[in-house]
């Protein structure tokens, strides 16, 4: 008995030494040769189709793999033709899309006027499903595709969708297209550099399940493998793409379920990029990779939503004095390490038309907050209510708001965030808040009509404060149909001005942006509008 | 025997059935009162109805059920069970995958985890028993004691970061730097977590840390069953019937000594599975735990119940085998 138990425990061993010099004969640990496999940090995409993939960690893949019509230059945020010739319009609502000749995808198709046009249709087609649907409601007939819930809100089976393609959608020839919109829209073409907009092949619509693990791209890297679920997708250069070569021969997206052990992989010299810093971390990355970090001021915006269906919150002055009452640096300094910058405006501060100090009621000043509260009449509600989701410790920087409008005004709060998120959500979407209520923004495009029209316009999608000003909404209407991109900010800079006026949100923060390399980068490329830019980035 | 493991399978079937009722009922309890989780996937923006309602049908969220709070959704509940026991579906999570294609894809990963930390923690922790156990009182056998009170007491959340940021990140950043250690052991055995190119080596550290605290507890009952069997009436009469040393102690003693710790090891797979949720996520490993983990997190109901489910079958399973080996172990057990 004994020897056989000690025969079973010797051999385990050897088992197991066997299999670890198996697992090291592998492949060693990049040394950074010039091209060389750029090994980026990542997390598990919701999908790999350019038609559904509307998170960060999926936007970073399918930009490798996909290719569109506009591309953002890195520097400056403007659009620059990448697949396209030229997108021209007279009237801003019929647009006319030429195409740059001798594109293919890996599987050899064309890139020509059908790809598009099938791609932008299987998205929108609303059984479908396809999360990035909704970027086409400008295009004329994207009612039609969409079925409408008979009775509101399910479980009776929805009907089916008029039509199965969008009628604005005409082709005219193999390179060329039009795109009629339902309404003028002067930001259409800087609105389809985003992946929502991006071609399909024939073969991926016909199989979009098998195009998903195995994506048949058009970009400046295709696929080595498969998807490799929760562990990894490695990417190699494209034969085919015709445009700037990506730098490094090769990128391996590795997959982390959290964060930290994402962090502690790239301490361990693991990976060559982080595109973010788990904010506990944040001072030691700091510390250790200062020379090595990148930082800008990002896109994601926070603001304090303000009830205008609550009667307390419809005097603009008791707004106003609200906002006057909070000084977001200290607040940034204290909960936030500075990894956020204050708002002084309702649009990110790196976007075309985005002007500093917009918001004039965004300074901390007291004696002006208590003037403009004396002159509404004073607080009439009882304890002042203040709304977050549970479990992203918005507590902390909430509660430090509703410390300076007490201290500034006299005005009692309690805080409500026992909602998880999706119970928030829906709170919001039924205009059940009873207090001002905290939300955030991710722009859809590089435009700052996105941060305007979606959240303020009379019954827009996403107007949680309710707020309806007629010169507002016909602002946004002539700069939707102004004659070119100035004039039509212009118009959008007055909109804004409305808003700064009217105080519907209280503006807060815009995260920064943060980005660790290591030292086998030799330059790192962020583009403002996208973020990591792995195919520009390239190894020492 | 063949009875007692025929009635020991149908008792499967109400826990089995319990288990997922309990866990249908606490996730459709989760949806009634914290809302519908597709409506957090779009965030900030609010989405079309039709849009909403399309991906909320697709994922089988759909249910008006799950707008009545406390309903316990019976028709769901059996439409579930059906589909998992006739048609072997699952269901999908968020992201429109199978669960039992994750599961596929994620159990290769936990099962290596596990023989790493069962072996671990049979191998060292039975020898630092009987270390210990046959030399009761000696230096051997306070540092055995001292040291596994040590690991029992820390969790094994702290213990699995502090040995990623210590073992994995300092200590193997000093062995990175040296041209001499081979790749596999400054890149894959000292890697702060699981990595493709090496997908043994990188393992190793993980499956310690998850066997570690089974492994002080078994070090222990190794110790105190020897000291209790040494002095027992059969030992004496193996050691009168002049018997040389190695076969009293490793026949005689061990065997009738490793009883408990046998039973010990069959529950641990049980707790080293719910110790995997832990340390597959600290260490990125890529099993069921780090599903289980994300799938709580986003409140994917189907994930769960699904991997719970298969858990709970893994669990009984080892558990009417840990009882039958108890027959091989000691003669004296009959099952009728």
């Amino acid at each position: 008995m004994r020897g056989k138990f000690l025969k079973v425990a010797v051999a385990a061993t050897a088992t197991a030494m066997l299999a670890t010099a198996c697992g090291g004969g592998g492949s060693s640990d990049a040394d950074g040769d010039a091209g060389g496999t750029l090994r980026v940090y990542a997390t598990e995409p919701a999908s790999l189709l350019p038609s559904n993939g509307n998170d960060e960690p999926s936007s970073l893949v399918i930009r490798q793999l996909y290719r569109g019509l506009v591309k953002y230059n890195a520097e400056t945020g403007e659009p620059e033709m990448e697949l396209a010739e030229s997108i021209t319009s007279d009237d801003q609502k019929l647009w006319t899309i030429k195409l740059k000749d001798g594109y293919t995808f890996e599987n050899g198709e064309p890139v020509d006027a059908d790809a598009f046009i099938r791609s932008w249709n299987f998205a929108a087609y609303g059984p479908n499903a396809q999360n990035n649907g909704y970027f086409m409601k400008r295009i004329a007939g994207y009612d039609d595709v969409t079925a409408k819930d008979p009775d509101g809100d399910g479980p009776e089976e929805a009907a089916a969708p008029v039509a199965e393609t969008m009628s604005g959608l005409k082709k005219v020839d193999d390179l060329t297209f039009t795109v009629e919109l339902s309404a003028p829209f002067t930001g259409f073409p800087i609105t389809v550099g985003y992946q929502g907009f991006f071609p399909m092949a024939q073969a991926c619509i016909d199989d979009v399940e098998a195009c998903n693990e195995t994506p048949i791209g058009n970009g400046p890297y295709k696929i080595d493998g498969t998807w490799e679920h929760d562990i990894e997708i490695n990417l190699v250069r494209s034969d085919t793409w015709k445009g700037e070569p990506g730098k490094s021969d090769a990128v391996n997206h590795r997959i982390f379920a959290d964060v930290d052990s994402g962090y502690a992989a790239f301490q361990a010299g693991e990976l060559d990029v982080m595109y973010t810093i788990p904010p506990a971390r944040f001072k030691d990355a700091k510390a250790n990779y200062g020379d090595r970090l990148f930082e800008q001021p990002g896109v994601s915006y926070n603001y304090v939503g303000l009830p205008l269906y609550n009667e307390n919150f419809q005097d603009k002055r008791v707004r106003q004095a609200l906002s006057m009452a909070i000084d977001r640096q200290s607040i940034i300094d204290a909960v936030f390490d500075g990894r956020y910058a204050a708002a002084t405006g309702f649009v990110a501060p790196t976007f075309q038309g985005a002007r500093e100090g917009a918001c004039t009621y965004c300074k901390k000043d007291v004696e002006k907050a208590k003037e403009l509260l004396a002159e509404a009449g004073g607080w009439k509600g009882d304890k002042l209510v203040l709304w977050a989701n549970a479990g992203n410790s918005h507590e902390a920087w909430l509660q430090a708001v509703g410390d300076q409008i007490k201290a500034a005004l006299g005005i009692d709060y309690e805080l409500k965030v026992n909602l998880q998120f999706p119970e928030y959500l829906e709170t919001a979407d039924n205009k059940a808040f009873t207090g001002p209520f905290r939300l955030g923004w991710l722009p859809d495009y590089p435009y700052l009509e996105t941060y305007l029209s979606p959240i303020f316009t009379t019954g827009a999608s996403s107007n949680h404060t309710t707020i309806s000003n007629t010169e507002f909404d016909s602002l946004m209407k002539q700069g939707d149909s102004a004659a070119t991109i100035d004039e039509a900010i212009s118009l959008y800079q007055q909109g804004e001005d409305i808003l700064a006026e009217e105080m519907p949100v209280i503006p807060m923060f815009w995260r920064k942006e943060a980005a660790i390399y290591s030292e086998n980068v030799d330059s790192f490329v962020w583009n403002r509008v996208d973020g990591a830019d792995y195919s520009a980035t390239s190894l020492k | 025997m063949g009875r007692y493991v025929i009635r020991r399978l149908l008792q499967f079937i109400p826990t089995v059935l319990g288990t997922m009722f309990l866990l249908h009922y606490m996730t459709s309890l989760a949806i009634q009162f914290s809302g519908n989780p597709v409506r957090a996937i779009f965030g900030d923006r609010t989405p079309p109805p039709a849009l909403l309602q399309a991906i909320t049908d697709r994922l089988g969220y759909g249910d008006p059920c799950l707008e009545q709070k406390g309903n316990p959704c019976f028709g769901l509940f059996l439409d579930r069970v059906s589909g998992v026991f006739l048609h072997f579906d699952f269901g999908i999570n968020l992201r429109r995958q199978e669960v039992t294609d994750l599961v596929a894809n994620a159990i290769p990963f936990t099962l290596k985890l596990l023989v790493i930390a069962i072996v671990f923690e049979a191998v060292v922790g039975i020898a630092a028993g009987v270390w210990a156990g046959l030399r009761g009182g000696s230096f051997a056998d306070n540092l055995v004691k001292i040291s596994t009170v040590f690991v029992i007491s820390v969790p094994i959340f702290v213990l699995g970061v502090v040995v990623r940021e210590f073992v994995g990140v300092k200590f193997g950043n000093i062995l990175r730097d040296q041209e001499w250690i081979p790749d596999v052991i400054a890149y894959g055995f000292f890697s702060p977590g699981f990595k493709p190119d090496y997908p043994f080596a990188s393992l190793l550290i993980p499956g310690m840390v998850l066997g570690s605290v089974a492994l002080a507890t078994t070090a222990r009952l190794t110790r105190t069953s020897i000291m209790e069997n040494i002095r027992a009436d059969f030992v004496r009469t193996a050691r009168a019937k002049g018997l040389a040393n190695k076969r009293v102690i490793g026949v005689h003693t061990l065997r009738n000594s490793l009883i408990p710790v046998i039973t010990y090891l069959g529950v641990d797979i049980g707790s080293a599975m719910a110790g995997a949720v832990v340390t597959e996520t600290i260490f990125n490993v890529p099993g069921i735990g780090r599903l289980v983990t994300q799938a709580a997190r986003t409140g994917e109901s189907p994930v769960i119940i699904g991997v719970v489910t298969m858990l709970v079958l893994v669990i009984l399973l080892v558990n009417l085998l840990v009882d039958l080996l108890y027959a091989v172990l000691d003669p004296r057990i009959r099952y009728e």
